[in-house]
């Protein structure tokens, strides 16, 4: 009897398989209480360590898709972000020329010469190696019509100007510069001036005045003044901060903090080209054309 | 071996300026920005007789001039002055991976600002002293952790004691 087991144990066991199969898929082919309820009694025991799979698969997935869609990410980031600094200084000379219409020839005369700006926007791509010297490398160069001495600007005011050009890249002296000198104005006493970089370190400016006694004072904005052949007129250079009487009160010296985050510098625009004679009002405290 | 070799330090060089000018400006804020050319300068001449030191250390400071496209010589005279004196120094003291290459970049530090500053001054800069020391602390601290760091990841070694190892191996 043992033997016949034995011997016919697998056929057996096949059919027994098959037949509770058979039962089974008969029994639960339709909606039934009990196995509902057994399946979701099985779901909550389990539950805790399906969600945290479930978690960390979506997370793999995230981390996946986002590391193929990085690139991409990267290029729109990039493009995105040089669209955003465009508009910004678009809405910020539009801003602007319906501030000082009331001084100027009019809206639409201004709106017109502000339109005639030719800018292209560059990215920072390495800066001097010598703490001593302010100068950044930009990836734009003579192939996108960068040449030497073209302003560079952010909406928050200058950067520098272009001191050297190649086809694909240039180097830009930054306005805390030592040797960097900018003819400048305070846009409330119309007093004129140079402003010098000192140690970049400091992140001040120097605001070297003609005049003997030129009614400045700390919140002033200081402007491009046009006198010099690299800065359109008009353009925001940074706030005075402490005026100094120097050399015997002579003359007066002023420190102006930048209007510009040189530490945060990423995206800049280069000033190709603007109609002559025109300038952009200063972003506060007015100006003259 | 590759590390006595000057391709090997111009390699080495480009990378530190490399470092130094995309990497760390991320980092640190305009100004402060430390010098990886003297850390590079201090290993090589650590591991070099004076003269060798002195080469390198020019070949590093003429690179960052070129680099800087300012004052060209000022970093080329500094660290070639550095390397020799490093490269002297190293005769005289005992040597292990992380104190003393540390320590002497430290010092370097303490050294090269107020010797540029004369220089810069000389040449017309006339930067105001106490700022232009400001970032001195941040310097040193930098080079005194990333000069043993990096020695660690190159694994440079003094020549007696690589033919010590060339003997022992033959």
């Amino acid at each position: 009897m043992g033997g016949f087991w034995f011997r016919w144990r697998r056929p057996l066991i096949t059919v027994l398989a098959v037949a509770v199969l058979a039962v089974s898929f008969s029994y639960t082919a339709e909606v039934r209480g009990r196995v509902v309820a057994l399946s979701n009694l099985v779901s909550t025991v389990v539950s805790p360590a399906s969600s945290s799979l479930t978690y960390i698969g979506r997370q793999a997935n995230v981390a996946v898709s986002t590391v193929g869609q990085l690139f991409t990410l990267q290029r729109q980031n990039r493009e995105l972000k040089q669209k955003l600094l465009l508009y910004q200084s678009m809405k910020l000379e539009l801003s602007e020329v319906l501030a000082t219409n009331g001084r100027l020839r009019g809206l639409l005369g201004l709106q017109k010469r502000l339109a005639g700006w030719k800018l292209t926007p560059a990215s920072i791509i390495g800066r001097n190696p010598n703490n001593w010297f302010s100068t950044v490398t930009i990836d734009r160069g003579t192939s996108s019509g960068v040449r030497s001495g073209m302003a560079v600007i952010v909406p928050q005011g200058v950067v520098g100007r272009v001191i050297a050009a190649s086809s694909s890249s240039a180097t830009v002296m930054l306005i805390l510069d030592p040797n960097s000198g900018v003819g400048a104005m305070d846009t409330r006493s119309q007093a004129a001036g140079v402003l010098l970089g000192q140690n970049p370190i400091t992140g001040q400016l120097k605001f070297q005045l003609f005049s003997h006694r030129p009614n400045l004072s700390p919140g002033d904005a200081i402007v491009t003044s046009g006198f010099s052949q690299y800065y359109p007129k008009g353009l925001l250079l940074g706030q005075v901060t402490k005026v100094a009487h120097v050399q015997f009160g002579l003359t007066e010296v002023a420190t102006v903090q930048p209007s510009v985050d040189f530490n945060s510098l990423q995206t800049v625009m280069v000033v190709l080209s603007h109609p002559a004679g025109t300038s952009t009002p200063p972003i506060y405290g007015g100006g003259r054309s | 071996m590759w590390q006595f070799r000057p391709f090997t330090w111009v390699l080495l060089y480009v990378f530190g300026i490399l470092i130094q000018t995309a990497l760390l400006p991320q980092i640190f804020p305009i100004g402060y920005v430390p010098n990886v050319v003297l850390s590079v300068t201090v290993l090589i001449a650590l591991f070099e007789t004076p003269g060798r030191g002195m080469a390198a250390g020019f070949i590093g400071g003429m690179m960052q001039d070129v680099w800087a496209g300012r004052m060209l010589g000022l970093d080329a005279l500094t660290f070639a002055l550095l390397g020799w004196a490093v490269g002297y120094l190293q005769t005289k003291i005992a040597r292990d991976p992380v104190f003393v290459p540390g320590l002497v970049a430290g010092l370097s530090q303490v050294v090269v600002v107020p010797f540029q500053w004369i220089l810069l001054n000389v040449a017309g800069y006339h930067l105001p002293w106490l700022t232009f020391v400001k970032p001195l602390p941040v310097w040193i601290l930098f080079s005194m952790f990333f000069t043993p760091g990096l020695g660690g990841v190159l694994g440079f070694r003094s020549r007696r004691e690589l033919d010590g190892r060339r003997s022992l191996s033959m």
